[in-house]
């Protein structure tokens, strides 16, 4: 029999326009000795000059009992599962997220699966993050504070888009809210190989507690309407609403299928994120950018659009349709001469809608709690306090790290955990080195006072 | 069936011949009405076999540009398909390794592919839609996009194709080209196979579960505790008793009766690692098992479920398919090394019918 060493993983996530595609190009062109297997979403940036990449079409499996960390990525098994035949063909595997993606269900896949658990093994998360966006992004999408709460390495991009000031200040709200990761700056994302492979950052058995349902992603926006516009001008009508003013964005060329909207939707949080122009009734509406209508003035308000070709055209906007009664309305230059044609006929429906869930206030609720205590704990009272949290609040808690000093226990224990999938296992021996704990939770809404009472009551 | 004594293990599968594909060897079947044995491997060879002696008849390699995925052999034994990675479906002569047809379905993985057991059509699973050719290579049918990637098809008839899916199972009515049923489930379903008569449909799913319907009845119930995915299904030919991978049990439900909800299933447990493949004779009551060390065990099934073994072999890597001959005569392996081995089998009892009856 051959012992066979597991596949090493690397998942990469980050926004859009984050870096990814040129940090993967950089992994593959360089000198490394590996042959590396790239699993690239379908809406890759662009393309990769390397042989063994494959596209998916990312499916996030939710199981029948509603336990978040049985949710898997079903589009990763089925093309893991070919690739562990061949691989006499490559010794590393790459994963690349979209930008919308929850790196949960990636991560969850590496454990939650026999088969691939048994060949390959989650090396560890590296996040890109856009140094000039994430701090808007960070506001307005969950996705994003959760790749950043997830990675092992965060990887502070486009550093040369901002000042050394901003910089410091954007990495200490990074740190904050993931303390465990190792932040490195890099300007076209040109990072050292040893900074993001083989970083050995997961370490998991598998440990299977149930719980509730999951959140479901949250938008800037609540409403998209797809159009198919012919050449010409266009009046976008908006009777009283319930509020003053309404951000848009008018997406060129959206094309209607789910992906699309999805991807379409990604660009958008990251238009979002920048200030809006603001626009007056009568205004032409400018394509791909971020606008705030100001609909202060009472009755129906017109704004216009401009159209050179024939396309489906995205309005992405703050609140629902019908909250507005938004209407897109062909101008027709030759309603004075032909009386057939009323208005009615020249509204255009919209050929595809879609209702975001909008996302909650929030300021940085995702954060990073550490507990360092001297003394040993009785296993026993840590294990129930750890997995009462963890059932309690293993959807809010992404990632878990430490280490411990059980009484009468010469190892060290070593803890991972990615939700509610935790498992301790003996490390190096304490020897002469005084005996201590640390533990470092990252997740959403942590209550840090709670969280080292009950710990201390832990201590023998 | 208490009249039916067997021979200690030994003896039963006597081995006859082995050969060596180039890579992870992944499908096999038998064509030509037993003459040939046919193998493909994960790199894309295509090889066929004398049924007899094991010579190479002839060999295709790299057939499907990143590799082979599937393959499916034409009910008459004379042709057969073979899908792949580059997105193509290929249509063959099992006789002289030639290719009469390339159907392109587009970028990506064609995973599954299905001949009708009347042969006139070929289903074909790519990405989120199934297709229909004829045999001719002409696209009959196309369905709709299911709600994610298709992840197994089956005929329950001539001119009705099941699908499943994360979440469901479409049965699509081949003449009208109408969903006849959808049964839904959440859950991801892995692997399907459906009862002889096509009422029981039977999905190993994602969360270590079988998940069965029954059409007539519209019931359906969900078997759990597997320690594993239960990829491998296998229904008997009478449709009596489902065999089911998901660990190193091999788990036996039997419809007898009200069965198998609320009924003990058979526990058969001599593998020592998972359980990689499963194949029913073609006649009688005996299951094939390979693991994923490269055992094979040979076991004769009682209509409870029940069973014990008759022979067992290793073959040295993990099971990538088992087939038994069409006249259950010989049984052949092919393994993750490439290994091809090829057994006669004999069971002798003292009544020696009764077993294949």
């Amino acid at each position: 029999m051959n012992i066979k060493q597991k596949v090493p993983v690397t998942i990469l996530t980050g926004f859009l326009g984050s870096g990814k595609t040129t940090l993967l190009n950089r992994i593959l062109s360089e000198e490394h000795g590996k042959r590396i297997a790239v699993i690239e979403n379908e809406y890759g940036e662009i393309g990769i000059d390397q042989g063994l990449v494959i596209n998916a079409d990312e499916e996030v499996f939710e199981m029948s009992n509603g336990c978040i960390c049985c949710t898997v990525r079903g589009d990763l098994i089925r093309v893991l599962g070919n690739l562990m035949k061949r691989r006499d063909k490559f010794d590393y595997v790459l994963v690349e997220t979209t930008g919308l993606a929850d790196p949960g269900p990636v991560a969850q896949t590496f454990f939650m699966d026999d088969e691939i658990r048994d060949e390959f093994a989650l090396d560890g998360i590296v996040t890109l993050v856009d140094a000039a966006h994430i701090d808007q992004q960070l506001v307005h999408s969950n996705e994003s504070s959760e790749q950043v709460a997830f990675a092992d390495v965060l990887v502070l991009n486009k550093t040369d888009l901002i000042s050394d000031e901003s910089l410091d200040t954007l990495e200490a709200r990074l740190r904050n809210m993931n303390r465990m990761a190792r932040v490195i700056r890099s300007k076209q994302a040109e990072v050292s190989i040893d900074n993001v492979l083989n970083l050995n950052a997961f370490d998991l058995d598998q440990v299977l507690k149930r719980r509730p349902t999951f959140l479901e992603p949250e938008y800037p926006f609540e409403w998209t309407g797809v159009y198919p516009l012919e050449p010409g001008r266009y009046e976008l009508s908006l009777e009283d609403g319930p509020d003053p003013t309404m951000s848009l964005i008018v997406v060129t060329d959206q094309d209607t299928s789910e992906t699309a909207l999805n991807t379409g939707a990604e660009s958008c949080v990251r238009l979002y994120a920048e200030s809006p122009e603001l626009l007056h009734p009568g205004n032409t509406l400018p394509l791909g950018k971020h606008v705030s209508l100001q609909l202060q003035s009472q009755g129906r308000k017109s704004f216009f659009l401009e159209i050179n070709k024939s396309q489906n055209i995205g309005l992405f906007t703050q609140h629902t349709a019908e909250e507005f009664d938004i209407k897109v309305i062909k101008e027709d230059t030759s309603v004075a001469d032909d009386i057939i044609n009323n208005q009615r006929d020249l509204v255009i429906s919209p050929k595809v809608e879609r209702i975001w869930v909008a996302e909650h206030e929030h300021d940085d609720e995702v954060g990073s709690i550490a507990i360092e205590r001297l003394g040993d704990v009785d296993p026993e009272k840590l294990n129930r306090w750890l997995s009462q949290l963890l059932s309690e609040k293993g959807v809010d808690i992404f990632r878990t790290k430490g280490f411990i000093s059980y009484a009468g226990e010469s190892n060290r224990m070593v803890f991972q955990g990615v939700h509610m999938l935790f498992t301790a296992q003996p490390d190096k021996e304490w020897g002469d080195e005084p005996r201590r704990n640390q533990l470092v939770f990252i997740g959403r809404n942590l209550d840090e006072e709670e969280m080292c009472r009950e710990f201390e009551k832990c201590l023998v | 069936m208490s009249g039916v004594e067997v021979f200690s293990p030994q003896g039963m599968l006597h081995k006859s011949w082995t050969a060596q594909v180039d890579d992870y060897a992944i499908t096999c079947g038998w064509v030509l009405h037993g003459k040939a044995f046919l193998v493909g491997d994960v790199a894309g060879g295509l090889y066929s076999f004398e049924a007899k002696s094991g010579n190479s008849l002839w060999q295709q390699k790299e057939v499907h540009h990143g590799g082979l995925l599937a393959m499916s052999i034409h009910p008459d034994g004379e042709t057969f398909a073979t899908a792949g990675q580059d997105g193509h479906v290929l249509i063959w002569n099992s006789g002289d390794g030639s290719s009469s047809k390339v159907l392109e379905l587009g970028t990506g993985w064609v995973e599954h592919l299905k001949w009708s057991p009347d042969g006139l059509f070929l289903a074909v699973a790519f990405s989120r839609r199934v297709y229909l050719f004829g045999i001719d290579g002409q696209e009959h049918w196309r369905s709709n996009e299911h709600p994610s990637t298709i992840s197994s098809i089956a005929w329950s008839r001539s001119n009705e194709l099941a699908t499943a899916c994360y979440g469901r199972v479409t049965f699509y009515d081949v003449a009208t080209k109408q969903v006849k049923q959808k049964l839904e489930w959440q859950g991801s379903l892995v692997s399907m196979v459906l009862s002889p008569d096509g009422d029981v449909v039977a999905c190993g799913s994602q969360d270590n579960s079988v998940h069965f319907w029954r059409r007539s009845t519209n019931q359906d119930s969900e078997m759990t505790g597997y320690p594993g995915k239960p990829s491998q299904l296998a229904f008997d030919q009478t449709g009596t008793v489902l065999a089911t991978g998901g660990g190193e049990v091999i788990t036996v439900w039997s419809f007898l009766g009200n069965g198998p909800e609320g009924t003990v299933p058979g526990q058969l447990s001599l593998h020592t690692k998972s359980i990689s493949s499963l194949a029913f004779s073609n006649l009688g009551m005996l299951l094939a098992s390979g693991d994923r060390n490269g055992s094979i065990f040979v076991w004769f099934i009682r209509k409870d479920g029940q069973g014990d073994p008759l022979g067992a072999a290793f073959v040295d890597d993990l099971v990538g398919a088992i087939a038994w001959r069409p006249d259950d005569s010989a049984l052949a392996t092919v393994n993750a090394k490439g290994g091809v081995n090829l057994w006669d089998f004999k069971m002798r009892t003292k009544s020696s019918a009764k077993g294949f009856s």
